[in-house]
């Protein structure tokens, strides 16, 4: 009775095997997918945004997990800064069983990851990519979690406004969603608010050579009083570099993505420079700890606000599995969509009414003498934000 | 306004030169296009950051910097591309592909992902004033690096012995090992300057950036083939004219073309290179081949 045999084979596997995944699904485990680079152009990013997720995690995981009951298991694989790639390991992802997606800080591959999950119902938050068009270029399960380009840019152009700056030269690159979108943003706001825009340059991205676009700043008949830009590294330093060489001194605003150590040790040349943060660790508030914490558990100091936003995208996720009650992605979705005043590190936190980009605090940093100083923290009035 | 993009021109194509002689020499030789050539760039970057951390003055790091990258071309011809040696053109390629990505993750995952800032001296951030214009220090020390370095290697290929073999090498290979040279030097002198090369041209580049990342060698190797291309695959002359052509162009369109036709740029200069192409299938100034009866 060879056929009886082997089918008395299949159904013990099947037994076994049916077993198995009933007591996976009885141990109360979570699982979240992590598409984030490890390597390549993103990886500066990603890496200090992941460390401080995990860090919450680890500190949820020792209290029960996500809602005090479901254990995270964080499954994280290596998008090399790839947006295809990114695609392949989220779907991967999707396969093992993630019930939260976590995507890169940069809007293309989030959006490659996003439409994956979308149709799954799955919730989806990239660690620090701030534009604003994100969200709804996937749809409803996507969620930023850094202050997004366009309230970054009205918060640095209400102070440049404040500062008495009249005339700005914007400089973009057509490379990625934030280098061009930003500095436009700024100035759709300076524009409104009585100031010009006198000039506009582009750059590529990775591009060793500025000095073009310099000489043509120097030869504008209408000098701004200062350049505007989202360009990051490596273009950034270039940039400055090469505009000082040249004997230019208009000062230079930037965003988020320029308040590294490597800008920070760029010292005297980046005097003045003023950029965005999502939060500023004064002395005695809870970002201030954090960083303490963060430094125990990592063995170094942050090096951004980075570490602090991958720490709150923990305690979002937490807040949102305890309103849903359980671990399904729809309820979690709608627990995160309802966020409101949801007290975070850096400060109050809200999705609700929101188009799923976070109303949460931006803070204005200078460098000056190779020291990040605060200058103001904001909230800037919705009415001022342009639309993505 | 019109001299200043002028230098600005000059001192780009120069570096462009550099580093398109660079890939030329080990061409003209051995057949192989060494795309990690971007790689010895950002390792002689690391070498001068690493000695300014220990706190050597600026010239020494330079010094130790360009003898890495130079180095670092002959172990990478010893471990990589030796074994490799007489295989297709397609197998060498492949390997260079491969070293070339080997060595980014290395430093990706070894150093750290960030660019890491190098502070250069500030009398090379500054500029001098000739009357109406400014030019910076940074752009006149790149000029004079890339035509110095440019005459001694003429000199070197013209004047000495092994330049004499390599120029012949470079001709036929084969009839110069008959002749009793021994290919594995000729060929480790080939990888030598090229690294010196690429050592020079980081430290240039570099000095314009102010940091140096893991992948900083990629865009630089782009631009040296395609210089390499213009000029003429293998010939010498022709990857330095193909560089400052290049450099002159992208700096010129730059400088000259409205707002909104700027993103375009590359795509224009790329088209520039084809029209060279269609009209030049060997390039400006085409290596020598003998012809064999």
């Amino acid at each position: 009775m060879p056929n009886l045999y082997r089918l008395h084979r299949a159904a013990l596997c099947a037994a076994v095997f049916g077993i198995a995944a009933v007591s996976t699904a009885s141990a109360e485990e979570i699982i979240i997918g992590a598409a984030t680079a490890q390597t390549g152009v993103l990886a500066p990013y990603d890496q200090p945004a992941l460390a401080g997720l995990r860090m919450a995690l680890d500190e949820l995981n020792a209290k029960g997990g996500l809602g005090g009951k479901y254990t995270v298991k964080l499954m994280i694989k290596d998008t090399r800064s790839d947006t295809a790639q990114t695609a392949t390991v989220a779907q991967e992802l999707i396969d093992a069983g993630a019930k939260i997606m976590i995507t890169p800080c940069d809007a293309d591959p989030s959006i490659s990851a996003g439409q994956l999950t979308q149709p799954l119902g799955i919730p989806t938050l990239t660690l620090c990519g701030s534009a604003p068009v994100l969200t709804g270029a996937v749809g409803d399960v996507m969620f930023g979690t850094y202050p997004a380009d366009n309230v970054q840019a009205t918060a640095v152009a209400d102070f440049a406004v404040s500062e008495g700056k009249k005339k700005v030269f914007l400089l973009t690159s057509p490379d990625t969603t934030y280098t061009a979108n930003l500095p436009e943003y700024f100035g759709k706001v300076f524009e409104k608010k009585g100031g010009a825009i006198v000039g506009r340059g582009t750059f590529t991205m990775g591009q060793p050579d500025f000095s073009a676009e310099i000489t043509n700043i120097k030869g504008l008949a209408d000098k701004p009083d200062l350049i505007m830009t989202a360009a990051y590294e490596p273009d950034f330093p270039a940039f400055i570099q090469q505009l000082r060489g040249a004997g230019v001194t208009i000062p230079v605003y930037g965003a988020d993505a320029i308040g590294t150590p490597t800008i920070k040790a760029l010292g005297k040349l980046v005097d003045g420079v003023v950029y965005t943060a999502a939060g500023y660790a004064e002395p005695g508030s809870k970002l201030e700890a954090f960083n303490a914490a963060f430094a125990k558990y990592a063995g170094h100091a942050p090096e951004s606000t980075y570490e602090v936003n991958g720490y709150e995208i923990g305690l979002i996720l937490d807040q949102a599995v305890k309103t849903a009650g359980s671990d399904d992605p729809k309820a979690i979705r709608d627990a995160i969509a309802n966020l409101k005043d949801f007290e975070g590190i850096t400060g109050k936190i809200t999705y609700a009414g929101t188009n799923r980009m976070p109303l949460r605090p931006v803070a204005l940093m200078r460098y000056e003498g190779g020291e990040q100083k605060h200058v103001e923290t904001l909230i800037p009035a919705a009415a001022d934000v342009p639309a993505p | 306004m019109i001299a200043q993009q002028i230098i600005n021109a000059v001192s780009l194509g120069g570096v462009y030169a550099l580093l398109a002689l660079g890939l030329a020499i080990v061409f003209s030789i051995v057949g192989l296009i060494n795309f990690a050539h971007g790689e010895l760039m950002t390792l002689s970057g690391y070498a001068l950051l690493a000695s300014l951390v220990l706190g050597f003055p600026f010239p020494v790091a330079v010094l130790v910097a360009v003898t890495c990258g130079a180095l670092a071309a002959v172990a990478m011809e010893r471990i990589a591309f030796r074994p490799m040696r007489g295989a297709s053109v397609t197998s060498l390629l492949l390997t260079s592909f491969a070293v070339s990505s080997l060595l980014k993750v290395i430093f990706q995952n070894g150093i750290s992902a960030r660019p890491q800032a190098v502070a250069m001296p500030s009398w090379m951030t500054g500029a001098f004033s000739f009357g109406d214009f400014t030019i910076g220090v940074g752009p006149s020390i790149s000029i004079l690096v890339s035509a110095l370095a440019l005459i001694a290697l003429e000199l070197f290929l013209r004047r000495s012995v092994t330049g004499t073999a390599m120029r012949a090498a470079a001709e036929d290979f084969d009839v110069v090992r008959l002749m009793g040279i021994p290919a594995s030097r000729i060929i480790a002198t080939a990888f030598l300057l090229s690294g010196l090369l690429a050592g020079l041209a980081a430290m240039l580049w570099v000095a314009q950036r102010a940091s140096v990342d893991p992948l900083m060698g990629f865009t630089p190797v782009l631009k040296a083939f395609i210089a390499a291309v213009v000029g003429g695959l293998g010939s010498l002359p022709g990857a330095v004219a193909g560089g400052f052509l290049l450099g002159i162009i992208e700096v010129l369109l730059q400088a000259t073309l409205p707002g909104a036709i700027a993103p375009y740029r590359d795509a224009i200069v790329l088209s520039g290179v084809i029209a060279v192409l269609l009209l030049r299938p060997q390039g400006l100034i085409p290596a020598v081949r003998v012809q064999r009866s």
